[in-house]
C-alpha cells in the first residue's frame, strides 16, 4: 500500500483552517448532476421559465454546490485518517450560477473524545465563496477520524 | 401543480427505489473531484472495515432528490432549498438499492411563500434507515386564480 499521509485524530488542532482552489461551475456541471440524481426541478434545467424568476437564470443545484465544495477541500487540505461522515448541518444561502466559480474556506471547530478510544470526532465549519467573496453556503460538517497506533 | 396550500402536515410519502451502480460512484466522483479511496480504490477498501468500495456519503443524498420527484402527487413548486440537517447510519456499497420515505413535520407562510419543513429517510432494500435528516424548502403559494 501507499505510505500513509493521512491526518490522525490527535495531530488534528482546534483552529486550523484550510482554503480549497476555486472551480468554476458550469452549464455541464448543472446537466451532469440533473442526469445523475434524477433531480430535473426546473430551477436547474429550464433557461426560458428561469427569465422570469428572481434569479433570472438557472442555477446550479444547492447538493450540487454542497458535492463540488466536499471535493474541492480534499484539494486544499491533507487528508484525515477517516472512518465516517456522521452528518452535517447545512444553510443555502445565495444562488450558485453558470460560470460562478466558488472555493471552500473551513474551520476546525471542536474536537470531541468518544466512549471508543481509538477515535474521535472532527467538526468543521465551512464556507462556499463565490468571486465576489459572498458566502453562497455554509455549515457545519462531524466525522470520525482514528488515532494513530489504534 | 402542488403549492404551499396542498401541502399536508403529517403525510407520508414514498418514492420509488434505484439500484446504486458503479456508473454511479464513477459519475458522481467525477463530477464532484472528490477522490477518496474508500469509494475509488479497491485494494485500499478491502483492507479496510467494510471489505469493498463503499458509496460516496453525499450521492445517495443527492439521489433522494431525485427520486423525490417520481412520487404519485404533482410536483411541488420549490422556489429554494434553504436549508436541511443530516445524519449517516449505515454504509452503502454498490448494488445496494435506495428508496426515500418522507413527510413534511412543519409549514409556515412567509411573506414571499411558505417554508415546508420535511423529515426524510434513506432506506436500503432491507428496509434499514441508512441516512436521514430534515431539508427546509421555500414553497410558491398558489397565484390568485
Amino acid at each position: 500500500m501507499a505510505q500513509d499521509d493521512r491526518r490522525y485524530f490527535e495531530e488534528i488542532e482546534v483552529g486550523e483552517e484550510y482554503l480549497s482552489p476555486g472551480r468554476t461551475v458550469t452549464e455541464t456541471d448543472i446537466v451532469v448532476f440533473a442526469g445523475l440524481s434524477g433531480d430535473y426541478n426546473v430551477l436547474h434545467t429550464d433557461a426560458e421559465f428561469m427569465k422570469t424568476s428572481i434569479f433570472g437564470e438557472r442555477i446550479a443545484h444547492g447538493l450540487l454546490g454542497l458535492a463540488i465544495q466536499s471535493g474541492l477541500l480534499t484539494r486544499g487540505m491533507r487528508p484525515y485518517a477517516t472512518l465516517a461522515f456522521l452528518g452535517l448541518r447545512w444553510k443555502f444561502k445565495g444562488p450558485i450560477k453558470i460560470g460562478d466559480t466558488i472555493r471552500v474556506r473551513a474551520k476546525v471547530i471542536e474536537k470531541r473524545e468518544t466512549s471508543k478510544k481509538n477515535r474521535g470526532i472532527v467538526t468543521l465549519q465551512r464556507q462556499v465563496l463565490n468571486q465576489q467573496d459572498e458566502v453562497v453556503q455554509e455549515g457545519e460538517t462531524d466525522v470520525m477520524v482514528e488515532r494513530r497506533g489504534s | 401543480m402542488f403549492y404551499f396550500e396542498d401541502v399536508v402536515v403529517g403525510e407520508p410519502l414514498e418514492t420509488p427505489a434505484r439500484t446504486l451502480t458503479e456508473a454511479d460512484v464513477v459519475g458522481y466522483v467525477g463530477l464532484t473531484g472528490e477522490w477518496d479511496p474508500l469509494t475509488t480504490d479497491e485494494a485500499f477498501a478491502r483492507h479496510s472495515e467494510f471489505g469493498a468500495r463503499v458509496i460516496p456519503d453525499l450521492l445517495p443524498l443527492c439521489i433522494s432528490s431525485g427520486l423525490g420527484w417520481r412520487v404519485p402527487q404533482p410536483p411541488l413548486v420549490v422556489r429554494a432549498f434553504m436549508g436541511f440537517e443530516w445524519k449517516f447510519f449505515l454504509p452503502l456499497k454498490i448494488g445496494d438499492t435506495i428508496r426515500s420515505r418522507s413527510r413534511t413535520v412543519a409549514k409556515r407562510s412567509v411573506k414571499d411563500g411558505g417554508v415546508v419543513v420535511e423529515e426524510r429517510e434513506i432506506l436500503n432494500q432491507r428496509g434499514e434507515i441508512v441516512q436521514s435528516g430534515r431539508l427546509t424548502l421555500l414553497v410558491a403559494k398558489r397565484p390568485p386564480a
